[in-house]
């Protein structure tokens, strides 16, 4: 899996691509763990080229969900494949996540406006 | 019927490796798209049962995956040299929302055609996933 960073002002945009499973997953949780540690608590993860998620990849993003939640954070997801949405709704983490359709529409919900390159 | 042996040792790189070997051989055997992705779902979480729960992560533990694919149906068996796991499986609870693990059991059953679990005589637990290859639980093609 491949995860590049950007900063959207407060936010920290990771954006994933790959598949999403149990070796990974450990990858991504260090990663927004290591964001903590530099102070970013807004994140948010575009899952637009995520080709393959299973249970591991879901129990990460879980376990990220609850320590964004500890640090009184917040954890956005946006651009899920149709597949990939279909196993949050199959599983009912579609429930408990905040999904959007775009990554524009997830960073305006945190009141910042995305820098066009 | 094309049929496939492929061993890996119990590390969390070999799930991408099986992933790799998997699609390799299903896309050469034309299978449907759709079809694919349910299996290689279904599949990774036999297997990452088999090398957490069974094998303990023990690299030095194998997991063998055996693919046979027919015109009809596409079969995958996945074991394990672990420590069996069958009572676990038929006794799980369901996964609350903000579990971090348990939903595996969950989706095999809901994407696979049929599914069976068998303890071997001397330990291991080899799990044999059906896959009919006309079947309506289809992840989408996009």
């Amino acid at each position: 899996m491949d995860i590049k960073m950007r900063d959207e002002g407060e936010v920290a945009v990771l954006s994933l691509s790959g598949r999403l499973d149990l070796a990974n997953g450990s990858t991504l949780k260090d990663q927004i763990k290591q964001l903590f540690t530099d102070g970013k608590t807004q994140i948010h993860l575009n899952l637009a080229e995520v080709e393959f998620i299973n249970s591991s990849g879901l129990g990460a993003l879980v376990s990220i969900m609850k320590e964004v939640r500890l640090i009184k954070g917040r954890l956005t997801l946006s651009n899920p494949a149709s597949y990939v949405q279909e196993i949050f709704e199959i599983t009912q983490l579609s429930h408990i996540f905040e999904i959007y359709s775009t990554e524009e529409e997830a960073l305006s919900s945190f009141q910042v406006t995305p820098v066009r390159v | 019927m094309t049929s496939q042996e492929f061993t890996y040792p119990s590390t969390p790189r070999s799930v991408d490796t099986m992933l790799d070997d998997l699609t390799a051989v299903l896309n050469r055997e034309a299978v449907e798209r759709g079809l694919i992705r349910r299996m290689l779902l279904a599949v990774s979480e036999a297997f990452t049962n088999a090398l957490i729960h069974g094998n303990g992560l023990d690299p030095h533990k194998l997991i063998k995956v055996r693919l046979a694919v027919n015109e009809t149906d596409v079969v995958a068996d996945i074991s394990d040299t672990g420590k069996g796991g069958l009572n676990d499986i038929e006794n799980k609870k369901p996964a609350t929302p903000e579990s971090e693990s348990g939903r595996g059991i969950d989706l095999i059953k809901h994407f696979a055609s049929s599914t069976s679990f068998t303890e071997g005589t001397d330990g291991g637990l080899q799990v044999t996933l059906t896959f009919l290859r006309s079947n309506k639980h289809t992840l989408s093609n996009i």
